[in-house]
């Protein structure tokens, strides 16, 4: 098909845009190649010698391994647990419909409504009070806690979506729960996982707040580090912010490359099922 | 083989009765239709025999023993349910194999038997493919297939053809009679459709609003229904219910009048007449002369449509005889002596027969 003027003025804007959000980005990746003063010349150098001595003094630090450690880790671990009990939980809500089903699917949701900053004081106190600040198990237990009830809705709404027929049939051929839950249900709301796991994947790792607080130098992650590091030498580090910033844009990218579709279906809350 | 036996079964849900104290002997070796329409009780009763809900009251017995407490995957019945139920995600052969893994039967017997169900329903060539490759027809046969590759001697299968198109239905039901046949076992068919249930049918099991309202041999079904929604629901086309009244042994309604065999309390009745009874006649012999509303042509026959005194009825013609009428002309009949059957207005109960001896002038 011929392409007219019109696509050709659609697709720049479409660019333009693109561009437009992608300047920050691309910014802070190239000044991770520059130096100090390259960052910060007026007018921007636009064609420069990159360098890697960012990247070296980043890594050199004895910090920063272990902070991207706990960012990975705390990440995979606190994702991996909230989708395992959600994907449960869902299942029940789906199919055993407990006596005020609809008003805990509510609770669940209405925890996202509250800000972070509202549950921040009695987390901090609870967590002081059981000896659980900055400790593995501790942030694992409140990222997975904080990433549960968003799981339990879209993987409700994908396992809604699978006729109670495919559980009788297991039944009646005499397949146990955990038989069908793990190979009948799972493979048909699979993409309802890989959603879950993705947004929580992305919300544990850009979580700040609650790392802050109830973390400590144990478990800091790495937006407390950029934060933390912000300023050296009685100015803004933004050699090391650019670099470590670019490193840690590195996982969620991927993540997103690669399941990009999923996402989607995601955003649809299970509105559009299985079709990805 | 087994012996099935429903006693005052009954299942209600949020206080609506689904399933009214339903006493049914299903025979060894028979092919038992639960014809009913829906949300008469047929998939609840098939259910509740599964083992995939327990019942409210009653016992259902397996050779004479209560199944009630005996989880589902330990009663010896195939069940095909009313959906597909086909996993999307493993092969037809998966599908059709999963009965046979899951009782840890050998890969190769496996692999065997899956090729002989395959072979019986003729889906052999589509082992390989997923669920979303194959036709509704196929789906169902493999449905079909994974049913009765259980160990059993019973299988229920719930309403398996509905929404198949008519020729694909009819392939389906011949295959279903031979399975039955070449299986040597019992099969308890739910349906909807009174003509399926007519043409599958050696026992036929009435229900409507979840009671039982008549089970027997099909033909005596069909030919003595013992309730007007009997009458109503088995046949087609559907069975002329018109309203009369009984006084001195003779039965009379705005289309026609007959004797009546037997005492009958006089009163109001509802009179049930099969359209195949209704047959064109000459005006000196007719015990009604009516006008034809519609005629349905079904190629060997045709569906009359005519009202006489403004009652509508129905009758069945071979094409050939048919083609003699066209829309408004007249239609004189006769009402074939003995058929008309009589029931209760109040309770719908059977509660006589017209004369077999004698047809008497409306």
């Amino acid at each position: 098909m011929r392409t007219t003027w019109r696509e050709h003025a659609y697709h720049a804007v479409l660019w333009l845009v693109a561009l437009v959000f992608f300047a920050p980005i691309a910014w802070i990746i190239l000044s991770s190649f520059k130096t100090a003063d390259q960052i910060l010349a007026t007018p921007p150098v636009l064609l420069f010698r990159p360098t890697l001595d960012n990247y070296v003094q980043l890594f050199a630090r004895e910090s920063f391994l272990h902070q991207l450690f706990n960012s990975l880790f705390l990440s995979i671990s606190a994702v991996l647990i909230a989708v395992a009990v959600s994907f449960l939980a869902a299942f029940s809500f789906s199919r055993f419909k407990p006596a005020g089903t609809d008003f805990l699917m509510f609770l669940l949701l209405s925890i996202r409504m509250l800000p972070g900053s509202a549950a921040i004081l009695p987390v901090y106190l609870m967590y002081v009070g059981f000896g659980w600040k900055d400790t593995y198990a501790g942030m694992i237990l409140f990222y997975a806690m904080f990433s549960i009830p968003f799981s339990v809705w879209i993987l409700k709404g994908f396992i809604d979506g699978v006729s109670p027929r495919f559980d009788e049939t297991g039944r009646v051929n005499g397949a146990s729960w955990l038989r069908i839950i793990t190979r009948t249900i799972l493979p048909q709301v699979m993409p309802g996982v890989i959603a879950a796991l993705i947004f929580n994947f992305i919300f544990v790792w850009n979580e700040f707040l609650f790392n802050y607080i109830i973390g400590g130098l144990q478990t800091s992650n790495v937006p407390v580090a950029l934060t933390t590091g912000l300023y050296s030498s009685g100015g803004v580090d933004w050699t090391f912010i650019s670099a470590l910033t670019s490193v840690y844009l590195v996982p969620p990218v991927l993540v997103v490359y690669f399941f990009q579709r999923y996402l989607l279906v995601g955003m649809t809350f299970g509105t559009v099922r299985g079709e990805v | 083989m087994s012996r099935i036996r429903f006693e005052g079964l009954t299942k209600a849900y949020k206080g609506v009765m689904a399933l009214d104290h339903v006493d049914l002997d299903v025979a060894p070796g028979s092919f038992t239709v639960l014809c009913g329409p829906p949300r008469s009780g047929k998939s609840v009763l098939c259910r509740l025999l599964v083992g995939l809900e327990a019942p409210d009251a009653g016992r259902i017995l397996f050779n004479g023993h209560d199944i009630a407490t005996v989880p589902a995957a330990e009663r010896t019945l195939g069940y095909v349910p009313q959906s597909f139920a086909l996993f999307p995600h493993v092969s037809v052969f998966d599908n059709i194999a999963y009965p046979l893994v899951l009782q840890r039967v050998a890969k190769p017997e496996i692999a065997r038997r899956v090729a002989q169900a395959a072979e019986l329903l003729r889906i052999g060539s589509l082992l390989q493919k997923r669920p979303a490759q194959l036709s509704g027809g196929e789906k169902q046969r493999a449905a079909i297939a994974r049913g009765i590759l259980k160990n059993a001697d019973i299988f229920i299968l719930d309403d398996p053809l509905v929404g198949l198109d008519f020729k694909l239905r009819e392939r389906l039901m011949d295959d279903l009679k031979e399975m039955r046949r070449v299986l040597n076992a019992t099969f308890l068919y739910a349906t909807s459709d009174s003509l399926e249930a007519l043409t599958m049918a050696q026992d036929l099991a009435v229900l409507d609003a979840g009671r039982l309202i008549q089970a027997g041999p099909v033909a005596t079904v069909y030919l003595q229904p013992q309730h007007v929604r009997a009458a109503e629901m088995i046949g087609f086309p559907r069975c002329n219910v018109l309203p009369g009244s009984v006084a001195g042994g003779h039965c009379t309604t705005a289309a026609v009048g007959f004797p009546l065999a037997g005492d009958v309390a006089a009163g109001p009745v509802l009179v049930a007449i099969r359209p195949e009874h209704l047959m064109p006649t000459t005006d000196s012999m007719a015990d009604g002369i009516g006008e034809i509303t519609l005629i349905e042509d079904l190629g060997a026959e045709c569906v009359v449509y005519f009202t006489v005194a403004g009652q509508s009825l129905v009758t069945l013609l071979p094409a050939a005889q048919a083609a003699a009428f066209d829309l408004g002309s007249r239609f004189a009949f006769a009402l074939r002596p003995g058929t008309a059957t009589l029931f209760s207005p109040a309770t719908g109960q059977r509660v006589g027969q017209a004369q077999a001896a004698e047809t008497v002038h409306a």
